[in-house]
């Protein structure tokens, strides 16, 4: 009988629009447009910035010695025009009237610096405000920097590396997993969070403030049919639109990475694939079910005791914000899973599916999370059923 | 057949409620020790204003709510102790019965049925006998969202009658229906009683009453005024018509 009322339930709220909205087309699509729209833009904006002519003025070169170093710098790096100014007031003018993108301010005493060996100051001028201009200065002053370091050294008679006796190098012993986990790890488990709350809100109210509100409660509670059953059978529609909801949204993902190149690096790529194994799908899931299954449970009485749909959406959205806003932990460094995490809802499952996804979670921290989740997800069907129990409730 | 035995109904009241209200009473009685009998193949009617407490009354009939003291009896099981075997007994309209407006009628009908546990072919041939009967043939899987008042009456007949119940409960059925569309219901009530099915309906349309019943009882203020037959009635009337014996009635104190 539970089934039969869950198969009914699931038909109506199919034909749902503002739900199929929330569980399958928002989920699936946000992704893969956001992110493609996001990535088109950039793009657009990184490729008009390097096909820019970028306007270079120069003042105090009097050798013209790092004009024609500048000049030297292969095109490549973006095309350039350098024009000389006569004065530092004049190249500051133009920069701040934007008639030129970039200023090298030669000092006066240039040559004599140079002879005496001593350190030379350069200065570039630039609105660093507009993107795209400090990343060019510094690829200029590396090349003028080389050139001058070699020209020095050819002038001592030194090799480079008789300058340089120590190089430090550091070597990241983590592997390519744990630190997808760690940068990328608190996306994972708050998308889930975020479309698994989501995907369940229209359809607990619907199927309880709702069922109210049009009057076929009191219908369905005529039916000889325990009210638990009836519970049930609801509750396991809510559940699944939440669990629906939080696969599209991973599966827009995984076509994001996938076909529109978010992850153009091949390494990452498959690190990714190394990631998404089915014992990890099956892991995430195991956690993410309890979960969904809570927030079911925190919905529905709500639901139940609303009297209009108004009403239970106006209880429902501010603890939306509550539930979320945990679930950001995961962005934040630092914050692993312990003996005091580990009995926090949300905050649990979010840190350990990051450590997940990092390959660090422990048999004990799952199970300890896992069932954590699952006690919580009992109490919160016990409140439903007893909040569905109470006449009052039901019938208006 | 119902039998009601010293029914009474409290409700908790809210802060609201107490507010709306402008009482400090934490509880309010709807139904105050109510006893009545209704005989299968006859027709009886629970006649009282608003507020009266009919629909409290019907509803703890239909086992939807539960008395806070007294017995009802339905179809020889006691409802209040096994309200599940109650159910099966019974078929319930309102006047206010919703549908679900994203499924077709036959998808309703299919889902009523499964829950009232109605055999596959028992389903079948009580679909064929109210489809035909009802004249639903036409509008079977178009969306209830859809269909007229007229159509979505004829839903919830069938769907209150799929599992033939022996006792049927109508709460004010024509509430809100104009006359052609009542007509369904209207016809509906002398067909259930042929059928000898016990029936009570709750009404405060008078003419109503008049063509239907046979028995009646009316309620004032959770409390029962009159209860007896129909030519009882009429005889020690001591007014001209039904609507303003009615009124005497509930408007005369009880002793």
């Amino acid at each position: 009988m539970i089934f039969r009322i869950f198969r009914k339930e699931l038909l109506d709220t199919l034909r749902d629009r503002r739900t199929l909205m929330t569980m399958l087309v928002i989920p699936i699509l946000v992704f893969p447009i956001t992110l493609n729209v996001f990535m088109n833009i950039s793009n657009s904006f990184q490729e008009s910035a390097s096909a820019k002519i970028m306007k270079i003025g120069i003042a105090g070169d009097k050798t013209q010695s790092y004009t024609q170093q500048l000049e030297a710098i292969p095109a490549a790096v973006g095309p350039k025009k350098i024009i000389v100014f006569k004065d530092s007031a004049a190249l500051r003018t133009a920069i701040e009237s934007d008639q030129i993108q970039l200023g090298l301010l030669i000092p006066e005493n240039v040559q004599k610096l140079g002879e005496q060996q001593q350190t030379i100051t350069l200065n570039w001028l630039l609105d660093a405000s507009e993107v795209g201009r400090a990343e060019r200065a510094e690829l200029y002053a590396a090349s003028l920097k080389a050139n001058a370091e070699a020209e020095r050294l050819q002038k001592l008679g030194l090799r480079p590396e008789q300058i340089r006796p120590l190089v430090v190098n550091t070597v990241n012993c983590a592997s390519d997993k744990k630190m997808v986990g760690q940068l990328a790890g608190g996306f994972l488990p708050y998308i889930f969070i975020a479309f698994g709350f989501i995907g369940c809100m229209y359809p607990a109210i619907d199927l309880f403030t709702g069922e109210k509100e049009r009057g076929t409660i009191e219908t369905l509670l005529t039916v000889p049919v325990l009210r638990w059953k009836i519970l049930l059978g609801k509750m396991l529609v809510v559940v699944s639109s939440g669990m629906v909801a939080a696969s599209c949204a991973l599966f827009g993902l995984f076509i994001s990475i996938e076909f529109l190149d978010l992850a153009d690096n091949k390494e990452l790529l498959e690190v990714i694939h190394s990631i998404l194994t089915p014992n990890f799908i099956v892991s995430m899931f195991a956690l993410l079910l309890p979960l969904v299954i809570f927030f079911a449970g925190l919905m529905i009485p709500i639901a139940i005791y609303a009297k209009s749909f108004k009403e239970a959406q106006s209880i429902i959205t501010p603890l939306n914000i509550l539930v979320v806003l945990p679930s950001m932990v995961g962005f934040f460094p630092g914050i692993s899973l312990d003996l005091n995490t580990v009995f926090i809802p949300v905050i649990n499952v979010v840190l350990a599916t990051k450590a997940l996804i990092a390959g660090t979670l422990t048999w004990g921290y799952f199970l300890s999370v896992f069932g954590m989740m699952c006690a919580l997800a009992v109490i919160a069907i016990g409140i439903s059923y007893k909040q569905f129990d109470k006449e009052a409730n039901i019938l208006n | 057949m119902i039998k009601a035995t010293q029914l009474r109904k409290e409700f908790e009241l809210s802060r609201q409620q107490r507010k709306e209200l402008n009482t400090k009473a934490t509880r309010a009685t709807a139904v105050e020790n109510i006893s009545f009998d209704c005989q299968p193949g006859r027709v009886f009617s629970l006649l009282g204003p608003n507020g009266a407490g009919k629909t409290t009354t019907l509803r703890m009939l239909a086992t939807i709510l539960k008395p806070s003291s007294g017995s009802i009896e339905i179809a020889g099981i006691d409802a209040v102790k096994y309200p599940q075997e109650a159910r099966k007994h019974i078929g319930f309209l309102t006047g206010s019965t919703g549908l679900y407006a994203r499924l077709t009628p036959i998808e309703i009908i299919d889902y009523f049925a499964d829950l009232y546990q109605v055999s596959a072919k028992e389903k079948d041939e009580r679909k064929k006998y109210l489809f035909d009967l009802l004249n639903m043939n036409e509008f079977l899987h178009k969306r209830m969202g859809k269909l007229s008042t007229g159509m979505k009456q004829k839903v919830s007949i069938c769907r209150t009658m799929i599992h033939d119940p022996s006792v049927v409960i109508f709460d004010e059925p024509t509430s809100g229906l104009d006359v052609i569309t009542a007509e369904n219901i209207i016809k509906l009530i002398p067909s259930c009683k042929e059928q000898g099915k016990t029936v009570i309906f709750s009404s405060h349309i008078m003419s109503e009453v008049d063509l239907l019943c046979d028995d009646l009882a009316i309620v004032h203020k959770g409390q029962l005024k009159y209860n007896g037959t129909m030519p009882d009635f009429r005889a020690q009337m001591q007014t001209s018509n039904l609507t303003e014996e009615f009124i005497r009635i509930v408007q005369t104190p009880t002793l």
